[in-house]
């Protein structure tokens, strides 16, 4: 065999120290069954203070707002309720959301709701207060009818704007940043008749700020966006509203795997394996994306990029920091100076390190004689726990049930598949590297699936028991105690279960 | 020397030879192309003339546009060579990430787009690849954009099969090296003079340069990028190492400081990849009494790649502070001198104050029009660091109310002019934002 060609995942402290709890895993999935997630709730604090902190870092006011569909959890929604009332907050992108959100112990006026809205959404969000971040002159106008018919408060709305990259306004040659089209937020172009909108149901609702969200990595999309809106505020304020935040969306981004090195080294594999320079990296040679047309690989790769110098936090302090196109100013400074706040939405980023999937190994077997790699059956599918659907490739940690025995073989390659009968419930279709051969009755963990990985696909296909979550906290140095996720308040109790 | 147009003065670049003291191998003799000395300032004038030489003629009348995946040196020399034939050139790119080139690319009269960045949430069902969109736009029957195709036109290796190739081994009297060395970008130059080279004496042995995988140099692909080329053939290098932008910089500065050659980083990449794959050979040439050659070569020049120094290696580009500065002073020195005034005293002060103050507002002139003070005025931090190098910019007479947004750089300026003998300059307690948080009253004029 090759070199093994580990994808090792990044693992913090206190997530590192619960990975080497054993023993106590293994009792958690003894009695709740596979597949089981684990949520750490210190964690996701911990997490919004590094945010405040680049907050800090540039003399910024402002709310950190959890987008609440990065993971469904009472716990984690919980712990942040209890975080300093002006500093965190929620982005609720449903109904449901924002109901639990508000039984969670957010009030309305800490819940920004967000994305596509029912009637039944936008009264609820004008009745309990929250401020609804408008996707377009429609949705104001259904919301401000609301208003008026139920005899409701002032509304206190953000616009979300779109389309930033005509913005400039060049005439001929010049430079043009393109952006990818989204389906959410009202076109630059079309300002005017969103401010004439919101002039007309000044009595409905009251523009407080001005939001966008771009689906990019990219940094200098993002400050390019970021500076239309402040220049965008400046208008809304020549005709008499007032916007005070600036709601720059999320997408942070984690850093999944550990080691740079490792990703290069796969990442490059798998263009020779496209090429056909080395055997295939992927179950019947999937190529993520990548193409080979007649000797040249062709195609974008369909894959989070699994190792990022800077996330999350980093991203933002980055993000801030770099000078704005137009006005020539640190993205900072250009808030700081026109004195705005600054609102953030991060969902992954805030859920970094915050939770583990567990599957029991049921059944192992050879994949084939030629290729020496094994199939390993985990009672799970690719619903439960889908790294896959999001392109992040990372490798799940081996937490084996006994002493491992003598002689027992080195570095493996295998194919992880699900527990539904379908050809295609593969939980990975990369090939991954382990220590050595899982035995049935070990566990296979994968780490930091807090964020979008652990239930946003989870279904009831085939009647397949669903995940159990259960929230955990450390107890002294590496004694754990556990309650289920919607039994986690954070407050002492004398609930919970040690280990 | 007479020519009748600029593209005659494209090729028959020199050869010159690097001294040995400063590459240090004894028994290799090291030869520099210097494509530089092209009269659009790279490698890639030939290929841009010899691949757009046919369409700017077919377009002779023409309202056309040339378009080409480029970041730099070819996009350069295509935007020259359309104006020259009247028509408009436009670079599509996610790599121009040179300030230098984009503006001298606006200055030609280029037009940019810049491709968008890798998606955040994946999408499996997304097919709006802007790459995809790009060559749909190029093939749409009513289009008028004349694509050099750069990365796939066998017009890119020719140029440098018929040019670049013939003129080292004509220039080493008709021998070829025995090593050529070139940094892959669009394998053009490489495959080119490989084929030319190998045409004449198979024996040459062909080292292609890539960057570091996770590093950057301009115009150098990595080499999972390389496999995205079309004239990219492995077979054509015996054998491809990486270079690091840590490495080409190096190389760079000896080139220039050591031997007069004006080399971008490129040029320094292949220099010091040279350099570093030929020192084992070398030692095994020690006391046989043979002699090599080896040909690498310089791309482009240093001018456009300041800002590309400036973020990796500032202290070599650096300056020496003269006269007075805020930013030099130490929190110590700015918690003793300086003096701070809330909101409400300087509300008083401002409206009763005998004299009354000048109050400075020191953001930035965007927002400073949003909201100021009444009766402010605006000097913005940047100009206001410049004023204070020469002297005081006020009498000593005009006490003095600075401000910025939360009352930290206002603090540091304070210190400075207190310091430099101004006897009554005060900084606004918590800024602007500590201002309207008090209800004061800002105006937008």
């Amino acid at each position: 065999m090759d070199a093994p060609l580990y994808l090792r995942p990044r693992v913090d402290p206190p997530l590192a120290s619960l990975l080497r709890a054993g023993t106590f895993l293994h009792s958690l999935v003894d009695a709740l069954g596979s597949p089981l997630n684990v949520l750490l709730p210190e964690t996701v604090a911990e997490n919004a203070r590094r945010f405040r902190a680049v907050y800090s870092r540039h003399r910024l006011t402002g709310r950190v707002y959890f987008a609440h569909k990065a993971n469904r959890s009472s716990a984690l929604v919980r712990r942040l309720a209890a975080e300093d009332v002006a500093a965190v907050g929620v982005d609720v992108a449903s109904l449901e959301e924002l109901r639990h959100a508000l039984s969670c112990g957010f009030t309305g006026d800490r819940i920004l709701a967000t994305g596509p809205k029912d009637a039944e959404f936008l009264w609820l969000a004008a009745r309990v207060g929250a401020t609804v971040n408008l996707d377009s002159p429609n949705e104001l106008e259904q919301l401000s009818a609301l208003v008026r018919t139920h005899g409701l408060g002032r509304v206190a709305v953000l616009v979300r704007l779109s389309g930033f990259e005509s913005a400039d306004g060049h005439g001929g040659a010049g430079t043009r940043l393109l952006s990818r089209r989204s389906r959410f937020g009202t076109p630059l172009r079309d300002a005017e008749e969103l401010l004439s909108a919101l002039e007309r149901n000044a009595d409905a609702v009251e523009l407080t700020g001005v939001a966008y969200h771009l689906d990019t990595t990219g940094v200098e999309e993002k400050v390019r966006a970021l500076e239309q809106c402040v220049l965008f505020m400046d208008t809304c304020r020549a005709r008499g509203l007032a916007p005070r935040a600036v709601d720059i969306g999320g997408g942070f981004g984690i850093g999944y795997v550990a080691e740079a090195g490792e990703w290069e080294r796969w990442t490059t594999a798998l263009s020779e394996a496209v090429l056909g320079s080395r055997p295939p990296l992927t179950w019947r040679g999937h190529g993520y994306g990548l193409r080979n047309e007649g000797g040249t690989v062709r195609g974008a790769v369909a894959l989070y990029p699994g190792h990022r110098p800077t996330a999350g936090p980093g991203y933002l302090d980055e993000l801030l920091s770099l000078p704005a196109p137009v006005l020539g100013r640190s993205s900072a400074n250009l808030l700081l100076e026109h004195l705005h706040d600054l609102y953030i939405e991060p969902g992954r980023a805030l859920v970094d390190q915050c939770g583990l999937t567990l599957a029991r190994v049921l059944d192992v077997r050879l994949a084939d004689a030629d290729s020496g790699h094994h199939l390993v059956r985990l009672g799970m599918n690719a619903g439960d726990m889908s790294l896959e659907e999001h392109g992040v490739l990372v490798d799940p940690v081996l937490l084996p049930r006994g002493k491992p025995e003598e002689g027992e073989e080195g570095p493996v390659g295998v194919f992880l598949a699900g527990n539904l009968c379908l050809e295609a419930d593969l939980i990975t279709r990369r090939l991954v590297h382990l220590p050595r051969l899982p035995r049935p009755g070990d566990l296979l963990a994968f780490a930091n699936t807090a964020g979008y990985a652990m239930d946003f696909h989870a279904h009831r296909a085939q009647r397949q028991p669903f995940a159990r979550t259960v929230a955990v906290e450390r107890q002294g140095d590496d004694d754990w105690r556990w309650c289920p996720d919607e039994d986690y308040w954070p407050i002492p109790s004398p609930g919970g279960t040690s280990a | 020397m007479r020519y009748d147009s600029i593209t005659e003065a494209i090729g028959n670049t020199p050869l010159v030879r690097i001294d040995p003291a400063v590459h240090g191998l004894r028994n290799i003799d090291l030869y520099a192309k210097l494509e530089m000395l092209n009269p659009f300032g790279s490698v890639k004038d030939r290929p841009a003339w010899h691949m757009a030489r046919p369409l700017l003629e077919g377009a002779a009348d023409g309202d056309g546009t040339v378009v080409e995946l480029s970041s730099g040196n070819t996009a350069k020399a295509l935007a020259l060579l359309a104006g020259m034939h009247g028509l408009k050139f436009k670079s599509v790119t996610n790599r121009m990430r040179v300030p230098e080139i984009k503006d001298l690319l606006l200055l030609l009269g280029a037009e940019i787009e810049e491709l968008p960045g890798r998606s955040e949430c994946l999408d499996p069902t997304d097919t709006d690849d802007p790459l995809t969109h790009f060559h749909q736009a190029l093939s749409d029957p009513g289009s008028t954009y004349l694509h050099t195709d750069q990365y796939f036109n066998p017009r890119n290796v020719e140029a440098h099969a018929a040019g670049t190739g013939p003129e080292i081994v004509k220039d080493l009297d008709g021998k070829v090296p025995d090593w050529f060395i070139a940094c892959v970008g669009t394998a053009g130059s490489s495959t080119g003079v490989a084929r030319a080279l190998r045409e004449h004496d198979p024996r040459v042995r062909v080292l292609g340069l890539v960057a570091h995988k996770s590093d950057f140099i301009p115009g150098i692909r990595t080499i999972d990028e390389v496999h995205q080329v079309g004239l990219f053939d492995p077979a054509t290098y015996d054998t491809i190492e990486s270079v690091t932008s840590h490495e080409a910089l190096d190389g760079m500065i000896t080139l220039i400081r050591r031997c007069g050659l004006l080399s971008g980083p490129t040029g320094g990449a292949a220099y010091q990849g040279a350099v570093r794959h030929l020192r084992q050979a070398d030692a095994e040439l020690e006391d046989t009494g043979q002699r090599r050659t080896a040909v690498f070569i310089v791309c482009d020049r240093a001018e456009s790649y300041l800002s590309y120094v400036r973020q990796r290696r500032p202290e070599l580009l650096g300056r020496a502070g003269r006269g007075h500065s805020a930013s030099a002073l130490t929190d110590a020195e700015v918690r003793e001198s300086a003096r701070v005034i809330g909101v409400d005293e300087a509300l008083r002060w401002t409206t009763t104050g005998e004299p009354r103050p000048l109050v400075v507002d020191l953001r930035s002139p965007h927002a400073y029009a949003a909201l100021h003070i009444e009766g402010s005025v605006n000097i913005v931090d940047e100009l206001f660091e410049d004023l204070l190098r020469g002297g005081l910019p006020f009498s000593k007479r005009t006490p003095v109310l600075l401000a910025c947004p939360v009352g930290e750089k206002s603090l540091r300026y304070a210190a400075a002019l207190t310091r430099m003998g101004h006897p009554d300059i005060r900084s606004l307690e918590g800024g602007i934002v500590g201002w309207r948080d008090a209800g004061a009253p800002l105006v937008r004029e």
